[in-house]
């Protein structure tokens, strides 16, 4: 593909592709991606909807945390229940509220590492109002007690 | 413990191939990627269905830690590399490293690269970085994907390199120890090529190469009935692009880079054939981009009926007759 045709000037996110050169060498370039230059929002579009599915899934328990943020993380279940360190078997029992509802601060500690949330993510979700979320900012502090996080949340300067 | 090496940092079409690149010309060797990538048989096509996965996927390169093997085994490039249980061990190690002012490549799970862009960081558990130096509890890293250095704090790179799972990084490291001077490249140019020939129309197993290609264009007619919804097929669909471009391909599922290869290998092997079927290999590429177009359009427009989904079969089975044809010819061309 001939550099012209493939450049796209998205500074997001910028990879490197390889192309024909004017002088029909074939060479590296930087573009930015063109699949999220155009379809970004698409994106997100489907990822909220599917968020917010799977939330009224937790909500009205049908569905465990775990389900909720491993199908959102996209993992697959014989990754995540490796990366536990438990059977696929038993992993399937954890998507289920009833045996999420018992599971151990331990176990509950393994899957908030994983999905690189703090362990009071998998028992309550924060919202931001709409409105609000361009001036709020939440930050979670770790302490030397796992088990404990301090959440700190104030109003951004420009807000 | 603070120490910056002077790195050069430079932004490379793959992670595998783009750290080891970089380590093998900060220690002296001139050496491109495609060529790492061309000569390490890094070309391949694979079609995976396990629940290792959410959904069936593809893969358009060989074994994650092949082309590092490879190159080592190929150019007598001396490598030193670890394993860790211990996180403990694991992360002293890297930090001895550093300080000895050794740049270190490590595997970790892309996910906790925290400096990419949200809508990219996905669970990989083979993504590969240049570890330059370490500052204030943050080690400081040149990522192929990202455009400039960028640091990581040492808890979220212990998350990133023992994250368990399928393909577990396992604290793997390593760095070029010895390079040898004057390297030859014709001999191994020619077994990157036969190999890649091997692997993509001569293994006995029906889901990889071009038997891959071909189980692909026939599977896909079936995802309709595996999604949750529409949102989900056009997500899943919308994914053969980014596979396929934008995660650390080089563009056409690393065609475009195996036929910049092809360009070097003709003018290393003094080779005109050769500089034909980069050509073709070039060609090629553009159709694989066609598919990729083709698959982002058809999904965010939500057109998926079976006759979209057909015709998609369709493209991606071309490519496969294509391919079949051309590794015969590269084959003949060595």
């Amino acid at each position: 593909m001939k550099e012209k045709d493939l450049y796209v000037d998205f500074e997001p996110q910028q990879a490197v592709y390889y192309v024909e050169k004017d002088d029909s060498s074939y060479g590296p370039i930087v573009s930015g991606s063109q699949l999220s230059h155009d379809y970004l929002d698409d994106f997100y579009l489907k990822k909220k909807n599917l968020e917010k599915q799977l939330r009224d899934q937790v909500v009205s328990r049908q569905i465990s945390p775990v389900f909720y943020y491993m199908t959102l993380q996209e993992m697959g279940i014989g990754d995540l229940a490796s990366r536990v360190g438990i059977s696929k078997r038993r992993l399937k029992k954890h998507f289920k509220p009833e045996y999420f509802e018992k599971l151990s601060l331990k176990i509950l500690k393994k899957y908030a590492t994983i999905f690189d949330v703090p362990m009071i993510s998998l028992l309550q979700l924060i919202i931001v109002k709409q409105e609000d979320r361009e001036k709020v900012e939440i930050e979670y502090m770790n302490t030397k007690n796992d088990c404990f996080i301090i959440t700190k949340i104030g109003i951004k300067n420009n807000g | 413990m603070d120490k910056v090496i002077d790195f050069e940092h430079k932004m490379a079409a793959h992670c595998e191939t783009g750290t080891l690149t970089a380590l093998l010309n900060y220690n002296g060797l001139n050496i491109t990627e495609p060529l790492v990538f061309g000569i390490a048989n890094g070309i391949f096509f694979g079609y995976l269905d396990s629940s290792n996965f959410p959904f069936p996927t593809i893969i358009v390169r060989s074994r994650p830690g092949q082309v590092r093997e490879n190159i080592s085994k190929r150019l007598n490039v001396k490598l030193n590399k670890w394993r860790f249980k211990d996180p403990d061990k694991g992360e002293s190690k890297l930090d001895e490293l550093i300080s000895k002012g050794i740049p270190t490549a490590a595997q970790v799970d892309f996910f906790y690269m925290t400096y990419m862009p949200d809508w990219q960081r996905v669970h990989i558990n083979v993504h590969f970085i240049n570890i330059i130096g370490k500052k204030d509890d943050k080690y400081i890293i040149s990522d192929s994907y990202y455009p400039r250095k960028s640091e990581l704090n040492s808890d979220m790179m212990r998350k990133a390199r023992w994250a368990g799972g399928f393909m577990a990084p396992k604290g793997f490291m390593y760095y070029p120890d010895e390079i040898p001077e004057n390297i030859d490249f014709k001999k191994p140019v020619i077994k990157g090529i036969k190999r890649a020939c091997r692997n993509m129309i001569s293994l006995p197993v029906p889901f990889v190469g071009v038997k891959g290609i071909y189980k692909f264009a026939d599977k896909i007619k079936e995802w309709p009935s595996l999604v949750r919804d529409t949102d989900h097929l056009s997500h899943e669909i919308m994914k053969i692009n980014i596979l396929l471009e934008d995660q650390g391909t080089g563009g056409a599922g690393f065609r475009f880079m195996y036929a910049t290869f092809l360009q070097q290998a003709a003018e290393i092997l003094n080779n005109n054939n050769l500089l034909d079927l980069s050509k073709r290999m070039m060609e090629n590429g553009d159709k694989w981009r066609e598919i990729s177009y083709f698959a982002a359009k058809i999904g965010k427009n939500r057109d998926l009926g079976n006759d979209r989904i057909e015709e998609l079969s369709l493209l991606i089975k071309k490519r496969a007759d294509e391919e079949k044809d051309f590794f015969k010819e590269l084959r003949k061309a060595v």
